[in-house]
Formats: structure tokens, C-alpha cells, sequence
């Protein structure tokens, strides 16, 4: 018996060799662009059918039926409560489930209503009309009284997670929320506050539904909506509502019936049945799996695109360029000046002289080769940075050019600050110590290991020691926020491309990821650099501004000043690549929104 | 009477080894520099308030020994507490169990069936060329390590389209009449079972035919042969009963495998099992998850020695007799 097993197998091997598959060392390819841009996508409109406010979809008619498979890294939503959420996957979760009053234009990035029906803005006023007709999944209409239960009874006294409330806060008081009548809801915010419009696409919880728990308290609140809870008792105004959830296998939507968004010929889509994530483990299995059909979406990383690329002429899907990605990689100097408890400096004085020295970190940012980095580290599948904000965020300085590597230009610098080399050519300081400093970065991150090597042997072209030393994870947090005694670090954020205002925790001096000078909460008060109190200003400013022009002036100044001192020298911004099946049609893939973001209007064709 | 007294000791003597064993594995969690806040103190949008009352409610603000305090406490009263996401571990393992169960009982259920006969033939043909065909095959099946040979059959999976890549259920499971349930399952078991039974039957097959070499060499199978009865009594009745006792106390330890012992197959074929979960809380320190896994092995291993011990009591009368 073992034996046919044994030969089965191996006769199966054989099977499986016999199909083709593409040579791993295909060339990668520099950049792809996204094809068909040509046509560009259309907003939905509003449309008043009978009373009811829809919106209308303005692409071509579609096929109802389907599923639409995609996939989600790890271990899965913790918790269907939107307002619980604490991690990507559960928010995005929450986010097909729940529509919040504003959505974002996947094409410009500017704020449309969504289940507000129009909104105006005037001063410290948010005045919101809503759609008049609207049903939730179980057919109770939506109301005013939703919109002011949600902000006022869960948001703004605290419930779940409380960051959407942290950040609405302005100068110690929170903004107010009324019911005019049945359809129109007023704002009041005590200063003018930019983000606030966007903050309102928080999703929109039903009254009838969360009421109860509110009532309950916050304890109770926390567990509420849980990954526990029956599917039939989800109340959704999405276009999908939870069908099935399977820990560690998948979670199913299913089609909400009353949803709000209608095609041309008045009917309610969307278009798609059912709509699945499946859980799974890692990268390496979701590509199997999309490589054995089971997956129709997936996001491309390093070898594997050119791989895809290659294979899609052949095969039932196409790769798509989204563009560049809301990651940065950056390379941070510790500048912190100051002294722990017991009067010693948490960074050597000796290399506080260099880290402090603006002409020093512009000359270890001329030494970098980000092209080749690029090209070597990211396959070609990256666009060098210059600035904090990504290069898709609506807010970035497109003013400040991009430069290439010049030793040249920075040992001009050093020598402007009295660094010289000594006879076996090492870097030395005017008070004759070597140059020789801690590079950091987590271990297990193969791409901060590859760029960590390709800085060594940059710098070291400027006669610099660098020790490279990839460390676990979490002692590397505990450095950077705690003990804070490291040299220089390579790190990653995700910056958010519509809203500067989201990295005050990194850019306000007191912020609690202030990485490159971190204030412990005995230093809060302690002095700043200059440059730091103007981006603090700016950041205020900014954040109080209302109209997009005046705010892109405050966050244009503090990306000069970031290109100019170079507390956090960026070095590139990894680009999207996303693979799909080719029987879905209505795909128009934007930077901002990525493939899916007009999921209700998207349809399968049949062959 | 007197078995029961056993047992009564037995279960008596294990209450300090679960202390002990409970110390070390929440000091060597709770010492090692993995924050379980790490992730959130990285991302630029959580506000120092939330990392504060995330702080206390994990209780990582009081000193190790009253952390450890609390959550023997809650131990004791049958309470594993909840996971850093604030759901409960009890339900979280509830989920998992019975999919891990599935695989591995049918593992063994499977490799006793096959590894037990064929283990008595290559025995009984010693050294012939079954016998030895079955020893190449089986070395074979030892050596190859777990986790390449399911991912090896991953690929096959995937290049074949033969059979599903990982996973335990389709999509459309909860749409399917029960006969196609059945089949879906079985069809994503095919993989998973196939590589822990291949290393499962293999050192079962080899430890059988050894035991059972050794007591064909026997004095009293001498004598039965001597006799005159049957070489089928021979073994049935005099060898295989003394082969056996090895394997009890091996099946003792597949008990306590029952719930951890294809963890690292499951991770590769995703299987929505315990290992996972364990892995991924490992990773997080997650520390009442671990804690559960950890108290749970600990005490499955126990209870399969006991199990083995009170097996071996009604089996032999040897030891029975070194009992009284």
C-alpha cells in the first residue's frame, strides 16, 4: 500500500513538471504603467428616484452575480465593531460593512459625500444633509438620529477605540454634534480644523442597534460586535453585510439588499453576490493560492512581479500598476541632546557633535545611492523620496528636486564642518575622534537588512565606520522609545496621502513617535532646535487652516524644512502592484483607491 | 481499588510540576524583550492614550510576580483570561480544537491501522525482500523533515490543481448538502494527512517490527514453537502481547501530541488548527494565549503518560504485580 502511495506521488511530480513555469531570473522590468488611462473613472452622482436619494453609478451596466475572492495576511479581524477596531483588517472590514456621511474620490482625493447626501463647510460649521430614504440591512430607515448617536453617544464619549476622538480634540475641547431635523445634522468644531471633514467618514453605526450596548458601558462595549457574534445580527449600511466568518479560514459578505447605489436602468447594486476574504498565513501561501485559482485579487511583491508579469500572457489575469504606496523608508539620526536620570547623555557627546550638524546628516544623505537601491533592493518596484509626505499624498511638495548620489557635495560638507580623513583614509572630526557609529534596523526584514548593507558601503565611501546591526524587533522599539541609546536607524511609516495632519505624533516635538528626537515624559518641556519649533507651528497652523490651498502652503514649508535639515532621511517609497483576474470588468484602478474601490459597481463578464 | 489509588497519586504528584512548569514558562515570556505594544507604539496614529489604557488593561504597568499572581488566580477558577485583542481564550481555543483534533485522530487512527500490520509482517518476513523494501521505504519516510515535504505537496497541489492549496473548508461550504461537505473536507485533509501519516507510520512501523524481533527471539517463543502450535497463536497470543508494551507507552505520547504535535504542518497548509494560533500568539506575546497552549501540553502529556501507565497495569501483570 505504502508503495503505491510512494508511486503515485511520484508519478504525480512528474505531472505537475510537466507544466512550464517561468524562469525565476527574468530581468525586472523598470516600471509599469496602468494601462487605459485614458478613460478615467466616474464619480457617482446623486439622483432622487420616488423620494429616495440614490446615488447612480456612471460606469456601464453590469451582470449581477458572482464572488469576488481576495485575501487578507495573518490571523484575521479581531472584532466587526467598527468603532473596536484597532488594526487594518478589522477596519477595512468594518469599512464594507459601514459607510461613513464622507467618502474620498479615489481620482482626486477630495472629500465626497457619501451617505451625507452634501455637506458645507463654513468656518467651525459642518452643516450635512442627508439622503432622504435610505434603509439599513434590516429595512429601519437612516437618520439624523443615527449620525448624532454615533458621533455624540459612542465617538465623542469615548467608547472602543478612542483615537477617532484623539484626534479630533482641538486645544482640550471636542466639537459638538446637532440634530437640525430629521435629515440634517450640524458640526461645530471650537476652532476651525481642516481634517475634521475627513475625519467624518467614520462609518455610521444603526441606533436601534448599538444603543443597548452604549448602555451598558464601556466594558461591555469592548466586546460587543465581536468576531463571536451571529452574522443575521449585523445591521449594515454597506454594500455588503456579513454573511459567514470562519477563524483562520475566511470571512463571507454577502450583498446588502438595501444598499443606496443604483445603475442607470434603477437597479440596486452591487453587482457581486458574495464577496470573500480567506485568512491566510503568509505572503509565499497567498501566491500559491492565487496561482491555484483560488484568489482573484492579489498585491505583488519583489521577484514575484516580474514572475506574474511574465506568466500573465498566458493566464486569465492582468497585472496592474497602482503607482507609489503610502510606505516610506527612511534612515533616522539620533539628535536627542539630553541626559537620563542619572545625569548620563543618552548619546555619546562625541557623536551628538555629528548627529546635531546639519551639514553632517546632508553629507550622509548626498552619500546615498537611492537608485541603486531601487533598482537592487525594491527590483526596480519603488520611486526614490526626498520628503515625509509620499509621493501620492495630494499635500507633497513637487518644488524640491530629486538628486542623485555626490560624494563630492558631501565631503564639501564635512569639510565645511572640519571632518577630515587621516592617513588610512578613516573620516575624523575636528577634535581628532574616528567616525564610527551603531546602524540599526529590526532583524528578519529583508529589505531594511539589504538597505542597511548598501548605507554601510555608502557611508563607508566617506571613510565613516558603521557598524550594521540588525536587532529583534521589539528591543528595537525599546531603544527607539525607551532607553533611546542607538546612532542611526533604518525604519519604515505608513503616512496617510490625504491628511499631513495624521504624522503629528512623528512631527510635533512632543509626539510619542518623535523618533528622531524623542521626548521621554520628563523631557517634554525641554528646549528645541529652531527647526523643530517651526515645524510645530507649521503643523498647528496647518491643522487650523480650512481651505486646501492655504493648508498646502503650511505643509510645504515644513517638507523644505525637512528636505533641508534632513531629521529623517528618506530613501524611497515602494510602489503598488496589484494582480487581477481579467472577468471582472467596471476596474479602474487610481492611486488613491487602489483596484477595488468602486467594489459595489464591479461585475463578472461571462466568457 | 488500588489502581484508583494510583491514579489519585499520580494526579497528586503532577500539582507541583504544573507550578513549576507554569513559573518558568511565564518568567521566560515575560522577561524576554518581546512588547506586545511594539506594533501600535510604531504606528504614527495611535495616540498616547490609547498605548496608556492598552497598558493597564494588559496589566503591563505591574511587576512580573503580580502579573504571574493574577493569572494563576484566574488559572485556578478555571478562567484562561482573555487574548491581547480583549476576546476570550477559551473561545478562542474552542474554535481550534476540534479542527486539530480532526487531523491528528485520523493520523493516528490511520497510522495504527497501517503501521501495527505492516510492522508484524516485515517482522514475521525478516529479511526477506518485502521486509526489506518496507525498511528503505520507511527511512525514507523518517528522514524527510515535515515542514519540506508539505510544502513540497503544496506545489504539487497548486501546479496540478488537483487538490485545494491549504484551508480546511471552501468558500461555498455553508451552501453544500452534507455529502458534499463530507468530500470537501476529506479533499483538503488528503494533503495534510498524508504528510503526517507518512512520518507517523514510518517510526510506528519500525518501532513495532523491532519490539516484536526482540520477543521472537524469546525463550518461550522457542518454547510455543517447540510445542507444536501454530505460527499464527505463536504470534497472536504469545509475541505480540509482550511486543505491545512499548507501544502503549507510545501511545501514551500520541496522546499528547493529539494537540500540538502538527503544528508545523499546519502552518504550512494553513490549516485552521491550534498550531497556528499558538504561533502567531507566540510571535505576539500574547501571554494568556501561551500560557493556555503551554498548561494545555503540559497537562495532555501528563495525562498521556498516566493513560499509558494505567494501560500498561491492565495489560501486564508484571508491573500489576510491582504495584500491590
Amino acid at each position: 500500500m505504502y508503495v503505491i502511495i510512494v508511486l503515485v506521488l511520484v508519478l504525480a511530480f512528474c505531472r505537475a513538471c510537466i507544466r512550464a513555469d517561468v524562469p525565476e531570473e527574468q530581468k525586472p522590468i523598470l516600471r509599469y504603467k496602468i494601462e487605459d488611462e485614458s478613460t478615467s473613472y466616474q464619480t457617482e452622482k446623486n439622483v432622487t428616484i420616488n423620494g429616495v436619494d440614490y446615488l447612480e453609478s456612471q460606469l456601464p451596466n453590469g451582470k449581477f452575480g458572482g464572488t469576488f475572492v481576495t485575501s487578507t495576511i495573518g490571523e484575521g479581524p479581531k472584532t466587526f465593531n467598527p468603532f473596536n477596531a484597532k488594526d487594518n483588517i478589522s477596519s477595512a472590514m468594518s469599512e464594507i460593512m459601514y459607510d461613513g456621511l464622507v467618502t474620498t474620490d479615489p481620482e482626486t482625493g477630495e472629500t465626497i459625500p457619501k451617505l451625507a447626501k452634501s455637506f458645507t463647510v463654513n468656518g467651525c460649521e459642518y452643516l450635512i444633509n442627508l439622503r432622504k430614504g435610505l434603509k439599513w440591512s434590516d429595512g429601519k430607515p437612516i437618520t439624523a438620529d443615527d449620525v448624532v448617536f454615533t458621533w455624540q453617544n459612542i465617538i465623542f464619549d469615548g467608547y472602543g477605540n478612542t483615537s477617532t476622538r484623539d484626534s479630533v480634540v482641538i486645544e482640550g475641547k471636542l466639537p459638538t454634534v446637532e440634530k437640525i431635523d430629521d435629515y440634517t445634522v450640524k458640526f461645530v468644531t471650537p476652532k476651525p480644523f481642516a481634517p475634521f471633514l475627513r475625519m467624518l467618514s467614520s462609518p455610521i453605526a444603526p441606533k436601534h442597534i448599538f444603543q443597548t450596548a452604549v448602555n451598558r458601558g464601556k466594558e461591555y462595549f469592548d466586546g460587543f460586535l465581536s468576531t463571536n457574534t451571529e452574522p443575521k445580527e449585523f445591521v449594515t449600511s454597506g454594500a455588503f453585510r456579513l454573511k459567514e466568518y470562519v477563524p483562520a479560514q475566511r470571512v463571507v459578505f454577502e450583498k446588502n439588499p438595501n444598499y443606496y447605489v443604483i445603475n442607470k436602468n434603477g437597479e440596486k447594486l452591487p453587482y457581486l453576490d458574495k464577496l470573500v476574504y480567506l485568512i491566510v498565513g503568509d505572503i509565499n501561501n497567498q501566491v500559491l493560492k492565487f496561482e491555484g485559482g483560488e484568489l482573484d485579487e492579489i498585491s505583488l511583491q519583489g521577484s514575484n512581479v516580474a514572475r506574474f508579469k511574465e506568466m500573465e500572457k498566458h493566464s486569465d489575469f492582468r497585472v496592474y500598476n497602482i503607482g507609489p504606496d503610502t510606505g516610506t523608508m527612511y534612515i533616522a539620526m539620533n539628535m536627542n541632546n539630553r541626559t537620563d536620570e542619572n545625569g548620563k547623555f543618552y548619546v555619546n557627546p562625541v557623536k551628538q557633535r555629528w548627529f546635531q550638524d546639519k551639514n553632517f546628516r546632508q553629507a550622509v544623505d548626498y552619500a546615498l545611492d537611492r537608485k541603486n537601491m531601487v533598482f537592487n533592493i525594491a527590483n526596480g518596484l519603488a520611486e526614490p523620496l526626498f520628503t515625509p509626505e509620499t509621493l501620492n499624498s495630494i499635500f507633497l511638495n513637487k518644488n524640491l528636486p530629486a538628486y542623485g548620489k555626490d560624494i563630492k557635495k558631501s565631503e564639501e560638507l564635512l569639510k565645511k564642518s572640519g571632518f577630515r580623513r587621516d592617513k588610512a583614509g578613516h573620516l575624523v572630526d575636528k577634535y581628532g575622534n574616528h567616525v564610527e557609529f551603531d546602524l540599526y534596523t529590526n532583524a528578519g526584514n529583508t529589505e531594511r537588512e539589504a538597505i542597511g548593507v548598501m548605507v554601510k558601503q555608502d557611508l563607508e565611501d566617506l571613510g565613516m565606520k558603521v557598524n550594521f546591526k540588525p536587532i529583534e524587533f521589539n528591543s528595537l522599539v525599546n531603544k527607539l522609545m525607551a532607553t533611546l541609546d542607538w546612532d542611526m536607524v533604518i525604519m519604515g511609516f505608513t503616512g496617510s496621502p490625504l491628511e499631513p495632519n495624521g504624522g503629528k505624533n512623528v512631527w510635533l516635538s512632543d509626539g510619542t513617535l518623535h523618533i528622531f528626537n524623542q521626548r521621554l515624559e520628563k523631557d517634554l518641556s525641554s528646549k528645541r532646535y529652531p527647526f523643530e519649533n517651526r515645524i510645530d507651528y507649521l503643523y498647528n497652523q496647518g491643522a487650523l487652516a480650512t481651505k486646501f490651498e492655504d493648508r498646502k502652503k503650511f505643509y510645504d514649508e515644513y517638507q523644505e524644512i525637512v528636505y533641508d535639515e534632513k531629521p529623517l532621511i528618506y530613501i524611497y517609497s515602494p510602489i503598488r502592484i496589484v494582480a487581477l483576474r481579467n472577468k471582472f470588468k467596471n476596474i479602474y484602478p487610481t492611486s488613491l483607491g487602489g483596484v477595488t474601490h468602486n467594489l459595489e459597481e464591479i461585475y463578472i463578464e461571462d466568457k | 481499588m488500588q489502581i484508583l489509588l494510583y491514579i489519585l497519586k499520580r494526579i497528586i504528584q503532577t500539582i507541583p510540576l504544573l507550578i513549576i512548569v507554569s513559573l518558568i514558562s511565564f518568567f521566560i515570556i515575560r522577561l524576554s524583550p518581546v512588547d506586545p505594544l511594539a506594533e501600535l507604539r510604531l504606528n504614527p496614529s495611535v495616540s498616547k492614550e490609547t498605548l496608556q489604557k492598552e497598558t493597564e488593561r494588559l496589566g503591563l504597568d505591574k511587576p512580573i510576580i503580580v502579573q504571574y499572581g493574577k493569572w494563576a488566580k484566574s488559572f485556578i477558577k478555571g478562567d484562561l483570561g482573555v487574548t491581547s485583542n480583549g476576546e476570550r481564550v477559551s473561545t478562542k481555543l474552542k474554535e481550534r480544537i476540534p479542527n486539530t483534533l480532526l487531523l491528528t485522530v485520523v493520523v493516528i487512527f490511520l497510522s495504527w491501522i497501517v503501521g501495527i500490520p505492516l510492522g508484524i509482517l516485515a517482522a514475521v518476513n525478516w529479511k526477506t525482500p518485502f521486509d526489506r523494501i518496507l525498511t528503505v521505504l520507511t527511512s525514507i519516510g523518517m528522514a524527510i523533515p515535515s515542514f519540506f515535504f508539505a510544502v513540497l505537496l503544496l506545489i504539487f497541489a497548486v501546479k496540478t490543481g488537483w487538490f485545494p492549496v491549504g484551508g480546511l473548508t471552501s468558500s461555498n461550504f455553508l451552501e453544500m448538502s452534507f455529502p458534499q461537505k463530507f468530500w470537501d473536507i476529506t479533499h483538503h485533509l488528503i494533503l495534510p494527512v498524508t504528510v503526517l501519516f507518512t512520518i507517523s507510520l514510518a517510526g510506528l512501523q519500525r518501532q513495532m517490527r523491532a519490539n516484536l524481533l526482540d520477543v521472537l527471539d524469546g525463550d518461550y517463543v522457542k518454547f510455543a514453537r517447540a510445542k507444536g502450535l501454530s505460527e499464527t497463536k505463536v504470534i497472536f497470543k504469545h509475541a505480540l502481547r509482550n511486543a505491545v508494551n512499548p507501544l502503549i507507552t507510545l501511545l501514551g505520547f500520541e496522546f499528547a501530541g493529539l494537540l500540538s504535535g502538527a503544528a508545523l504542518t499546519e502552518y504550512v497548509f494553513q490549516y485552521p488548527g491550534l498550531g497556528r494560533l499558538i504561533l502567531e500568539a507566540v510571535l505576539k506575546s500574547d501571554i494568556n494565549l501561551v500560557m493556555a497552549s503551554l498548561m494545555m501540553g503540559a497537562i495532555m502529556l501528563i495525562a498521556g503518560n498516566l493513560i499509558a501507565d494505567i494501560l500498561l497495569i491492565i495489560t501486564d501483570p508484571r508491573i500489576r504485580g510491582g504495584q500491590a
